[in-house]
């Protein structure tokens, strides 16, 4: 008997957790699916604004330039592009395209959350966005821009290491020693015609 | 008789020469004293490579070029020409070390561009660059917006005769002062005043934005540059969509149309003509232009209904007409946009106001309002004598600092250059379809980039074909320079190859 009430325990455990996950598989996936329905790339939003304005849609890409507060809310930029990845200053690799980034209009305290703004020196925090797009928001004088429901950070930001660069200390060294040789000679030359 | 240049020849535009690399030296300090104060080192050496290459250059020439001739006409506009192109390759030096270009061509287009006060670049992951690099960028703008030639003179040329045949070769055919090194200097001053005081407006507004104090300060010099020498760079890629503000827009938008009016009204102004601003032809050609290109982006704006908002038709197609008028270049929208939002009458008429352009003698590029003011009031004294009795005495004149009548020489060489630029943008639009670009694309960016605008729909690109690179890149400094000493240049290569050698039968 003791057994028995083990074992229907131990089924009792075995089914809940089978209903749990049963339960929680679609519900993971039709979140997955909405993401992916709705995660679309910056540049994909700026070329078909006709088709997206008005939408909802979730951007993920690095967190760039400045946080701007403007009272109850800021303004964010936010690049997907490949150097929104690995930037050129990280050592990526040329992708022949320039940076693709939109607006992002942000409750101000949302903002919080972002610990690093990407530029020279730091790679900006990778944050995922979900929102409304505006192809000309009326409320921002006709801006492209997306209005956030939420912001996620998805990766931290880091400060992009510059290593010295001896080699060129080595070469400019070079071209200033060129250059001090031929004022010498500059200076005799002109000191032998002002002689003749 | 056309003479083949002798040596004395080559070592006088060679000596002109260096002392123009020397001038684009000298303002890489500006850069360097940034990227120190800012602690980046790399960047650091890159501009000291830059100084010492420019300096070994300049010393280079006064070794070997020393020649006891004067400057003649001749010799001064191929100096201008010969100079802006050896002072390219000797720009592009920090920007090709930077590691954001993926060529050298790359970084010639993108100097070229900031000289010639276009604005265009091919500059890749802007968002990461250095402030050092910025500076650069904006400096080269800035500089290019005076002329180069400006910047040579008021160091370099002193005392020497010839100077005003540099002077003129640069597209600058109003003297501020009997002295070109004088008149070099009132530039100077003038947009220095200018920088001081735009800045300052710049940086409250930032502030006011959002903007830390640090950033502020850089961006609003950096905004200045881009606006005041009508170069239209900015130090984010969105340009101006980045700041989502009003007050910058209205604030660059007053600098730009400043920036684009001729040194010479400017110094008129100053010295208490005041009437001179609405006299002056240029004033009113532009402002009659402006009116027709208005009217024609509100009528393109009305078919599609995106803009709907007077405030949104202000910010976003009559920020960007003047922007393309004044050749400035500084956008609130996506390229793209420019082809998909505006739709094909506001793009077009934009293109038409790109090809005007700004003033003479002034930061900015295309046909000149003075040049379009000649032809209108030619034509209409033409209309005049056709509608009036032979016997009739008829005549027209502008207002440009001075009246000037009309007669046929002056209207002849206002549309013969005219026609030149005409030439270039339709060769470069040709190129852009061939290339299978869209006629409205291929033929805005030409335009764009012969008349130094900067405003692009989405043709010019880092990846875009090598051969619309070289002819981007030339037709920016042939716009800029307006023909004059590029035909010079064209010349003295034929005399070397058909010339007459100098004492031969």
């Amino acid at each position: 008997m003791k057994i028995n009430v083990r074992g229907r325990r131990i089924f009792a455990v075995i089914t809940v957790a089978a209903m749990c996950l049963l339960l929680q598989t679609p519900y993971c996936r039709g979140t997955a699916a909405a993401y992916d329905t709705n995660r679309i790339s910056i540049s994909e939003l700026i070329d078909e604004m006709d088709k997206y304005d008005g939408m909802s849609v979730t951007v993920k890409g690095e967190v760039i330039g400045d946080i701007m507060i403007r009272g109850e809310y800021a303004w964010i930029t936010v690049n997907d592009g490949p150097y929104s990845e690995k930037n050129l200053e990280s050592g990526a690799e040329f992708s022949g395209v320039s940076n693709i980034g939109i607006g992002i209009w942000i409750p101000s305290g949302d903002v919080y959350s972002i610990k690093s703004v990407g530029g020279y020196s730091r790679k900006g925090d990778t944050v995922e966005v979900e929102g409304v797009f505006h192809r000309a928001c009326s409320e921002h004088g006709g801006d492209t821009d997306i209005h956030a429901n939420s912001l996620k950070v998805v990766r931290e930001g880091y400060v992009i290491p510059h290593p010295f660069s001896y080699f060129k200390l080595l070469i400019a060294a070079l071209l200033a020693g060129i250059s001090g040789l031929l004022i010498y000679v500059l200076v005799k030359r002109k000191k032998k015609y002002t002689e003749e | 008789m056309n003479l083949r240049p002798t040596l004395n020849d080559f070592r006088l535009i060679g000596w002109g020469i260096g002392r123009v690399v020397l001038s684009v030296g000298l303002i890489m300090a500006v850069p360097l004293a940034t990227a120190l104060i800012c602690g980046e080192w790399n960047v650091c050496t890159d501009f000291l490579i830059g100084i010492s290459a420019c300096l070994i250059f300049w010393l280079g020439t006064e070794i070997t070029c020393r020649v006891t001739l004067d400057l003649r006409v001749s010799h001064g506009l191929v100096v201008v020409s010969a100079g802006w192109l050896f002072a390219m390759v000797f720009g592009a030096i920090p920007h090709y070390l930077s590691g954001h270009f993926s060529s050298f061509l790359d970084a010639c287009f993108d100097v070229m561009s900031g000289f010639t006060t276009t604005g265009l670049f091919l500059l890749q992951d802007l968002d990461h660059v250095s402030n050092g690099l910025n500076m650069w960028r904006h400096v080269l703008t800035y500089a290019g917006g005076q002329g180069i030639i400006v910047v040579a003179l008021t160091f370099l040329f002193v005392r020497t005769s010839g100077a005003l045949s540099i002077y003129l070769g640069e597209g600058k055919e109003e003297k501020l002062l009997p002295n070109v090194v004088n008149t070099a200097r009132a530039i100077w001053m003038i947009s220095l005043t200018y920088l001081v005081i735009g800045s300052v407006f710049l940086f409250v507004a930032l502030k006011t934005c959002g903007m830390t104090p640090g950033r502020s300060f850089l961006h609003s010099i950096w905004l200045f540059m881009g606006s005041w020498s009508t170069g239209g760079f900015a130090p984010q890629s969105l340009n101006l969509l980045y700041y989502h503000s009003f007050t910058i827009e209205l604030i660059t938008m007053a600098i730009f149309v400043i920036g684009s009016l001729n040194f010479a009204l400017h110094y008129s102004v100053w010295t208490g003509k005041h009437s001179e601003i609405w006299k002056n032809i240029e004033i009113r050609s532009f402002a009659v232009t402006a009116l027709v290109v208005t009217f024609f982006v509100s009528l393109g704006f009305s078919k599609l209904g995106v803009y709907t908002t007077i405030n949104e038709f202000f910010r976003k197609g009559f920020y960007i007409m003047i922007s393309g008028h004044t050749t400035t270049g500084n956008a609130t929208v996506y390229s793209s946009s420019l082809v998909n939002e505006f739709g094909v009458l506001a793009l077009w008429a934009i293109v038409f106001a790109m090809a005007i352009g700004a003033s003479a003698a002034s930061t900015g590029g295309g046909f000149k309002n003075l040049r379009v003011g000649i032809l209108i009031k030619s034509l209409w004294l033409d209309i005049r004598k056709m509608a009036s009795p032979d016997s009739a005495v008829l005549s027209e004149k502008v207002h440009h600092l001075n009246d000037l009548w009309i007669d046929d020489p002056l209207a002849r060489s206002a549309a013969l250059i005219i026609l030149c630029y005409i030439a270039i943008y339709f060769m470069g639009g040709l190129l852009g379809v061939a290339y299978g670009f869209s006629p409205s694309v291929a033929f805005f960016d030409s335009v764009s980039t012969g008349s130094n605008t900067g405003l692009s729909a989405g043709l010019v690109s880092p990846v875009m074909p090598v051969l619309l690179k070289v002819y981007y890149t030339l037709s920016m400094w042939v716009g800029r320079l307006e023909f004059i000493s590029i035909f010079a240049l064209i010349g003295m290569g034929a005399s070397i190859v058909r010339g007459r050698k100098v004492g031969g039968s």
